[in-house]
């Protein structure tokens, strides 16, 4: 194993200077966890139902009681003149509530008083506030109305025939990792950036640089060279991976979830676990790349391949989010799906049986080396040595 | 020694070798010459075992480049035409790289890579990134990379290419050095004075034959003709369809 040692020793060295492998290394797991906190804390923002919401209304006074009880509620109002459409189109307000003038004499007649909110629903970050207040204004509707039908002597139960009681069966862990569904997705993501920007180069880049004649002509076996150039590939994929996966789920503690009455909490032990279970992965990835790479014969070419190669490994994260199964034993055994159950499963807290750990790997090792193999096959081509 | 035995090679159909016999000896420079497209680079390429003879047999010191193809690589050391490099090792690291690929430790690479070093007048450049290297210095470093591993056979295709007369002394120098040690050298070119002033022996092919093969005067005799450009031109153009 010699060879191996030497071959590796150099791509690897040759890949830390390659300032575009290493980028492409590194931006992905720096940016990923950022983006992650942004997304979450956004939509926790968004959902958040104690934010404090202030509201343009137009004709105030001729609902003071409503007002009043609103106020209660916690909305702040803001009195608003002008062409209420316009003042929303325009972005200067999320939403405007107008409240007519007969407002009044309606309500004291107890018929139907109508108030209108004028809002723009193709704005995510007015949407919580829009549909708080129409809660609100649900919630005083309700009230009046059995206040009214006491008045009368009748029980406010007659309005209500059937209430809906929620029964939730899964844990607030399972609903929080179904929320960050993405984040296996980012750390399969990463398997295959990482390591590309080497994986390419080591095969089609050797092409490009005319070096793989003189390379081939070493008296080394071709399959120890290719293992020399896939496990370096794999070095920078697993890092990348890994640093993903860690950096992920350290953002995850500062995320305030409970804000949604959530709770995620992963033991180093689980990031351990997560960090097994997503490993082949990268081993997958590097010897997918050069497999294709060994056909470009420059690196502009293979990018372009391989980039559809890149939506390959999101298939089973993305259709599992789509249509969410039950895991069986063999789909462990299944590439890349079997490393998504894996993943998600360790994250949610759920038990994996201990034959998901060894056939999920071993299935995808399998598969590697078969790819190794061809490529190593390919190395041996005429059409592919002379260009 | 190297030698060629019956050398057929088709590409899709097509004869790009029909035949190729010659021998080079060691202790002595043989010359490969022919114009474009005669299969002066596929003989090589048959030589150096990166491309398979449809017929034939290539043997290195004796031993078959086809059937035991890794051992009779360690007996070779080739320097390409294309002279690519990898632009992020430094000429040292590359000499390296190759050295430790033929199996030398790392202290037998590093004696030997400075010995090359010196020889191939690169000191200022052996520890300089290759990027952006000139023609002449890529050169040196593939000449130091093809003989890093003291082989007994040298294959040199078309190594003054595009070189300027220095660099040109230099890759002549290094040539004579190996034929007082003994060593075989093969190099194709088709610059006639130059195969002129340095083989002992000059193999010419035309159309993927040999059609004449001894020392300059043995050419020029077959030939019949005083200069040695002239016989060249009249032995390729004899096999040439009209």
């Amino acid at each position: 194993m010699m060879a191996f040692k030497v071959v590796f020793a150099k791509e690897f060295r040759d890949g830390l200077r390659d300032r575009r492998a290493v980028l492409s290394a590194l931006i992905f797991p720096l940016l990923a966890p950022f983006l992650v906190y942004f997304l979450i804390s956004t939509m926790i923002d968004l959902r958040s139902q104690d934010k404090e919401i202030e509201v343009a209304v137009q004709g105030a006074d001729n609902a003071p009681h409503l007002i009043a009880w609103l106020v209660e509620k916690g909305l702040t109002f803001s009195p608003s003149e002008g062409d209420a459409r316009a003042l929303v189109s325009s972005q200067q307000q999320e939403l405007v509530i107008i409240i007519p003038e007969n407002y009044g004499s309606r309500l004291a007649a107890a018929r139907t008083s109508y108030v209108e909110i004028v809002s723009d629903s193709s704005r995510t970050d007015a949407r919580a506030a829009v549909s708080r207040v129409r809660s609100l204004i649900g919630g005083y509707n309700s009230e009046v109305a059995a206040l009214r039908l006491i008045t009368r002597g009748v029980s406010p139960q007659v309005m209500s025939v059937v209430k809906v009681v929620d029964t939730e069966v899964a844990s607030k862990q399972e609903i929080a990792t179904a929320l960050l569904s993405f984040i296996p997705i980012y750390i399969v993501l990463a398997a295959f950036i990482s390591g590309m920007g080497i994986a390419v180069d080591s095969t089609a880049g050797e092409r490009e640089r005319r070096t793989f004649e003189s390379l081939l002509i070493n008296p080394v076996s071709r399959l120890q060279i290719v293992l020399g150039k896939w496990i370096a590939a794999t070095v920078f994929s697993v890092v990348g991976m890994s640093m993903t996966l860690v950096l992920c789920m350290w953002v995850m503690s500062y995320v305030p979830l409970e804000e949604l009455g959530l709770r995620f909490q992963v033991s180093p032990l689980q990031v351990v676990g997560m960090l097994l279970a997503t490993l082949p992965l990268a081993f997958l990835a590097t010897s997918m790349q050069m497999l294709v790479g060994i056909f470009a014969k420059s690196f502009k070419d293979a990018q372009s391949y391989i980039g559809v190669l890149v939506l390959l490994p999101m298939l089973p994260g993305l259709y599992t989010t789509f249509n969410p199964i039950g895991t069986e034993t063999w789909m462990y055994a299944v590439p890349m799906l079997g490393q998504h159950l894996l993943l998600t499963d360790v994250m949610g807290g759920e038990d994996v049986p201990l034959i998901g750990y060894f056939l999920s790997p071993i299935s995808v090792l399998l598969l590697c080396l078969v790819f190794s193999w061809l490529t190593a096959k390919l190395f041996e081509r005429e059409s592919i040595i002379f260009t | 020694m190297i030698e060629a035995q019956q050398l057929v090679k088709q590409f899709k159909g097509v004869d790009a070798v029909k035949g190729i016999s010659f021998n080079a000896d060691a202790g002595e420079v043989t010359g490969l010459l022919g114009p474009n497209g005669a299969g002066k680079s596929t003989t090589m390429r048959m030589l150096y075992g990166l491309l398979a003879p449809n017929a034939g047999r290539v043997l290195i010191d004796g031993i078959n480049m086809v059937t035991d193809t890794r051992l009779a690589r360690t007996r070779l050391g080739v320097m390409t035409d294309n002279h690519g490099l990898y632009s992020r090792l430094t000429a040292r690291e590359h000499i390296h790289y190759f050295g430790r690929l033929h199996g030398m430790t790392n202290d037998q690479v590093e004696v030997r890579a400075d010995e090359l070093i010196r020889l191939l007048g690169m000191m200022n450049i052996a520890d300089r990134r290759t990027h952006g290297f000139s023609q002449g210095e890529k050169t040196k470093v593939c000449m130091a990379q093809c003989l890093i591993h003291n082989p007994a056979n040298v294959i040199l295709d078309e190594p003054t290419n595009g070189l300027d007369v220095m660099t040109t002394r230099i890759v002549r120098d290094v040539v004579r050095e190996l034929k007082t040690l003994d060593i075989t050298v093969l190099f194709s070119s088709h610059m006639m004075h130059e195969v002129a002033r340095l083989c002992d022996k000059i193999v010419i092919v035309s159309m993927g034959e040999v059609v004449a093969q001894g020392t300059t005067e043995e050419i020029k005799a077959i030939a019949a003709v005083d200069d040695l450009e002239d016989a060249f031109v009249k032995l390729v153009e004899q096999v040439i369809p009209k």
